[in-house]
């Protein structure tokens, strides 16, 4: 596959060193140097702040994406945190993960923790391999091995928690793991992947603009 | 400053602790910016013990002093400013002016001590920030504690969803006590006229009340300095009034104001006006000024007054060719000579209270096809009778409504903002259904469209909606303008042909390989109409498409609407300039607008995104709009799932529940709502209704306002329901549906899980009812606090939440206008091929993502502004303390828990059922 020699500037670590590029500002060439490093800047809040809310968006917009079982909803909001983590680092995939998902506590709690365990599971390790392959290959190898994580969590969490919504055994649960988890979340998982691999690029444009 | 002819001091004389507020005002702050603030630049720490002698009483009579200023942003090549010399006295009200790129918003930035200069030297009220070449970070930040910025966007300056939390941040940031907050937000936003919204939601408000709300939370801080990029470019006359009268008031009380403005009538009061050229300045005379602004901006001059009158600026038409009918020509429109110059039958006034159809017979000479009034053929668009009317509004945007646009006609739609000249674009391309009455474009009737109908129209309709350049996504122009006409199953030469053909058209062939992104405004425009151009539509609906562009830009939209015009193509352009309209158009169509509600004091002063929504509020009958960028909205979309929050009228009499520690709340809710999850059984089922039902009582919502909030649920409750009947097998069969047996168990199942999740849902809503987003996300930061000492940014996580939750909105309405966008270039996530579908949701989620990263710039200004910064000690206008019914709630609450545990575990024996 072509290198292509994408850089996406990096805000994530708080006390991160040398790798702060134009993103950003406020530690540019132009800073007034208010913020100083190892403190977020007014810039970094407001990002975080923005991806959030996209992700909080998109997170209310849910739709089955396989006959028969309705209640295992698909959301955009997992590719708002992959993301999130390959242009600020895994800090950032972590925080977008967990806050998007905080309104959704005060009406499904359990669910709430469950989507959060599967899209932290997700985003973090795959920010943390890009952070450290920032190539075509890196986001690649990081979705991937994001996806494994995310299956482990999403399955895991299905057979905790179903049974406090349906009046099933582990073991019930159990049973669908094959027939009806794997595929979904295997559905999922595709189309967060393909989406972020295809965006990434014009992203990063925009990012670096 | 004093405080007699302070605007505020216009406020009620009666209220002694304003002016105890505005006594007491720079002591804490400045005391507690020095406590709190450690000093990491070791290269200025020397310098600020020695340029700290230069305290603010101590500024010579000037505001700022740059000079030798010089800025770049690309490292050198080429300089933004160079070497920028500006003197501003203390009370002097200065105006930048210079045309697009000029450089006066980098140069208010550095006066509002938000960006630092490459070079030069700056002292901002008497500190010297910049000197030799390095910030001084120290200093910075005390001048920019007396210094307030306002920009452009309003949405974007307004950082949480009540108007009195956004107007007290600014105080909070300066760690104000909760008294002197309470004082500074009545008498900020007294100034601003804008009293009576305390408790509003500034994200639903119109631009002009946004911007005002804007300015109120700088005045709340009192600065010595304001200084306003274009703080009127996105809001309509009126609107624009408000906010130079908020200003002249500022300028009375001797505030020092730097204004960077593009209109000529903005700059009357100033005392002088700086020209900004080539990255240096010049000081011009009040008439050099105007006549500058107006050779410039010749298509801003013609305006829309209130009263409905075209004030006609430039009657000189240049196009000789027209056909000059003196009576029709003078466009003096007014309310009632209603029919007077209606001649032709394809535009009728049926209804005319809430619609003025004119029709200004002008340029009608069309090469190309000949007389298109008389031409008999179907017209091109016709509205019968059409009534629209949005969700939750209680008058309809368009009433009655009928037009006829010929085949090759060109016809403006004018009308103020707020009367559904967006609407009716929405009509037209079948992206919002009309309430009553038909429409047919192109020969399709867009009641009854088949798929293919809806194909057809897709191909031969384009739509070019307000700001086209935020649906721009592809890596390149040239992708970009493709997308369109790929989507309608060309072949790959036809789409390069037609790709092509656009981008020639609009003058940008050498832009084709670049990233849309790197791109100016003006040409990022220009592209994102040449991906509608490629799609080679028959009819252009165009919205508003020179707004904000400069006259270079403007031109090649003018010579595009020519060219397309000259090709047979039929043109409704909505437009605001009326010399557009005469140049451009062979027909006027101006909108009357809605009725207004008898308490409407004002029409509507919002700007743009016409009439999206027209009541938005019970109280007023103007907050009907939303900014420029569709920002503040409250479409269907962003509301669904959740519920609404508090109403402004019960939250004046907080219940008792509304009035609990947000803490407390928040950590007994959430309990009680895990806990709910424990219920097994019909009496624990019971035990934990009354416990909602007694918490809903107390926070005095009735049994409606609990199920509107709940009805987005309903259907996952039934889903839930029938699930758990459908799998238990157990017990005895009632009846069996095909295969499947429901059972007593199976009932018994659905009942209780259902049920249980319901009272859930029920405790969240009570919670998010009776608390606001403040509130809460300052709860969760108070609560997140002990975290602090490991290293967790617990108060800046707050905010990220709090800003998330004020954007949430706003993003999500983005994204509708950009969803319908894409599918009016043929992009759909619904049909066609899993590949097809995932290019059209790409070319959804781009865009969006480019407007959260735009809000971000501004909304990092904005915190800059406002003083916001990590780990200063900040204070809480709404004190949190736990008191005597936090512990009484705390106590009945695990009363009711320690019932629920022991009727589980059978200590407490019911009565079995």
């Amino acid at each position: 596959m072509k290198e292509t020699g994408l850089i996406m500037s990096d805000i994530s670590d708080t006390q991160n060193q040398s790798d702060s590029h134009s993103r950003d500002k406020t530690q540019s060439t132009h800073s007034t140097g208010v913020a100083d490093k190892g403190r977020w800047s007014t810039q970094r809040i407001a990002i975080y702040a923005l991806f959030v809310a996209l992700a909080m968006a998109a997170s209310f917009i849910e739709f089955p994406i396989m006959p028969g079982v309705p209640w295992l909803k698909y959301d955009l909001s997992g590719i708002i945190c992959l993301v999130a983590g390959f242009a600020f680092g895994p800090m950032a995939a972590f925080i977008v993960s967990v806050l998007s998902w905080i309104p959704h506590l005060f009406m499904n709690p359990w669910g709430a923790i469950m989507s959060i365990a599967v899209s932290v599971f997700l985003s973090v390790p795959a920010a943390m391999i890009y952070k450290r392959m920032r190539t075509r290959v890196g986001a690649l190898v990081g979705i991937l091995v994001g996806v494994v994580f995310g299956l482990i969590a999403a399955i895991g969490g299905n057979l905790l928690i179903t049974p406090i919504y349906a009046h099933m055994t582990t073991v019930q649960v159990l049973k669908m793991v094959i027939p009806i988890l794997l595929p979904f979340n295997l559905i999922k998982f595709a189309i967060h992947g393909v989406v972020t691999f295809l965006i990434y690029k014009p992203i990063s444009n925009l990012l670096n603009r | 400053m004093t405080a007699v002819d302070h605007p505020y001091a216009d406020a009620k004389p009666s209220e002694p602790q304003s002016n105890e507020g505005l006594a007491s005002a720079y002591l804490p702050g400045q005391a507690s910016g020095k406590a709190r603030i450690h000093q990491k630049d070791t290269d200025s720490s020397q310098e600020t013990s020695t340029a700290n002698a230069g305290h603010p009483s101590d500024t010579n009579g000037f505001a700022a002093q740059l000079s030798g200023i010089r800025f770049s942003y690309d490292g050198g090549k080429s300089w933004a400013l160079n070497g920028i010399d500006l003197d501003i006295r203390v009370g002097e009200r200065i105006c930048l002016v210079g045309p697009n790129g000029s450089g006066k918003s980098t140069l208010a930035r550095l006066v509002a001590g938000l960006a630092a200069p490459d070079d030069g030297s700056v002292i901002l009220l008497g500190f010297n920030v910049f000197s030799s070449g390095t910030p001084h970070s120290d200093l910075y930040r005390k001048a920019r504690r007396d210094i307030g910025a306002v920009f452009q966007n309003p949405a974007d300056q307004i950082i949480t969803t009540v108007v009195g939390d956004d107007v007290a941040f600014g105080p909070e940031n300066l760690a104000l006590d909760p008294k002197t907050i309470t004082s500074r937000v009545d008498e900020s936003l007294d100034a601003v006229d804008m009293k009576d919204f305390l408790l509003d939601d500034p994200s639903r408000m119109s631009g002009g009340q946004q911007q005002r709300i804007a300015i109120a939370g700088i005045l709340a801080m009192h600065p010595k300095m304001i200084v306003l990029d274009e703080p009127t470019a996105m809001l309509d006359l009126e609107a624009q009034h408000d906010v130079l009268q908020v200003l002249d008031r500022l300028q009375q009380s001797g505030t020092t104001i730097v204004h960077v403005t593009h209109r000529p009538e903005e700059l009357k009061a100033a005392d002088r006006i700086l020209s900004l050229e080539n990255g240096k300045s010049i000081e011009l005379s009040q008439t050099q000024a105007a006549l500058k602004l107006s050779v410039t901006n010749a298509d801003d001059t013609g305006m829309l007054k209130p009263d409905g009158v075209i004030i006609d600026e430039n009657p000189g038409i240049p196009n000789s060719s027209v056909e000059k009918k003196p009576n029709h020509h003078k466009p003096i429109i007014s309310k009632d000579s209603s029919t007077a110059d209606l001649q032709k039958p394809s535009a009728q006034s049926d209804d005319s209270r809430s619609h003025q159809i004119r029709n200004q017979n002008k340029a009608s000479q069309k090469p190309a096809n000949g007389d298109p009034q008389h031409s008999t053929g179907e017209p091109a668009i016709s509205f019968e009778h059409v009534s629209f009317r949005y969700p939750k509004s209680d008058i309809d945007t368009l009433h009655d409504f009928s037009m006829r646009v010929e085949q090759g006609e060109v016809v403006a739609i004018m009308g103020r903002n707020g009367t559904g000249k967006s609407t009716l674009t929405r009509l037209m391309t079948a992206l919002s259904k009309p309430g009553s009455g038909t429409i047919k474009v192109a020969g399709i009737d867009l009641g009854s469209m088949s798929k293919r109908d809806k194909k057809t129209l897709r191909s031969s309709v384009g739509l070019v909606m307000q700001q086209p350049e935020r649906q721009l996504f592809a890596e390149t122009v040239r992708q970009d303008v493709a997308y369109g006409p790929s989507n309608q199953d060309l072949p790959q030469e036809a789409v390069d042909q037609r790709v092509d053909r656009a981008l020639a058209l609009l003058g940008i062939s050498g832009l084709a390989e670049r990233s849309p992104f790197s791109l100016s405004g003006g040409q990022q425009r220009l592209a994102a109409i040449a991906g509608i151009i490629a799609c080679d539509p028959r009819i252009l609906v165009l919205d508003e498409p020179t707004a904000g562009l400069d006259a270079t830009a403007s031109e090649r939209i003018y010579a595009l609407v020519r060219t397309l015009n000259a090709h047979g193509v039929t043109i409704v352009m909505i437009t605001h300039s009326p010399r557009q309209a005469r140049q451009l158009a062979d027909r006027i169509i101006t909108l009357g607008g809605p009725v207004q509600n008898d308490s409407g004091n004002s029409l509507n002063n919002g700007t743009g995104d016409d009439g999206n929504r027209n009541t938005c509020s019970r109280k007023t009958s103007q907050t009907g709009e939303s900014a420029r960028d569709g920002n503040a909205t409250s479409g269907p979309l962003s509301r669904k799932h959740l519920p609404s929050r508090e109403d402004p009228k019960t939250a004046r009499q907080p219940s008792i529940i509304a009035r609990l520690d947000p803490r407390m709340k928040l950590v007994v809710f959430l309990v009680l709502m895990f806990t709910s999850f424990m219920v097994s059984s019909l009496p624990q089922l019971g035990l934990t209704a009354l416990m909602v039902i007694v918490l809903a009582a107390a926070a005095k919502l009735g049994p409606k306002r609990l199920f509107r909030s709940m009805r987005g649920f309903l259907i996952l409750l039934l889903v839930m329901g029938v699930i758990n009947m459908l799998f238990v097998r157990t017990g005895k069969p009632l009846v069996t549906f095909w295969n499947f047996p429901i059972t007593d168990e199976g009932v018994m199942a659905a009942i209780l899980y259902t049920c249980r999740f319901g009272l859930v849902i029920l405790l969240g809503i009570i919670l998010l009812q009776t608390t606001t987003p403040t509130a809460l996300t300052d709860g969760f930061g108070s609560l997140l606090s002990p975290l602090r000492r490991f290293g967790l940014h617990t108060q800046e996580l707050a905010l990220v939440m709090s800003l998330a939750l004020r954007f949430l909105p706003t993003l999500a309405d983005e994204a509708r206008n950009i969803i319908d966008a894409q599918a009016a270039r043929g992009g759909s996530i619904e049909t066609g091929s899993p590949a097809k579908r995932i290019k059209a949701l790409v070319a959804i989620v781009v865009p969006i993502f480019a407007g959260a990263l735009r809000h971000s710039d501004n909304v990092s200004l904005a915190l800059d502004a406002q003083s916001y910064e990590e780990g200063i000690h900040r204070t809480h206008w709404h004190a949190m303390r736990i008191s005597g019914k936090d512990i009484v709630f705390v106590i009945l609450c695990a009363l009711y828990l320690a019932v629920l545990l022991s009727l589980k575990t059978g200590i407490l024996s019911v009565v079995r059922l």
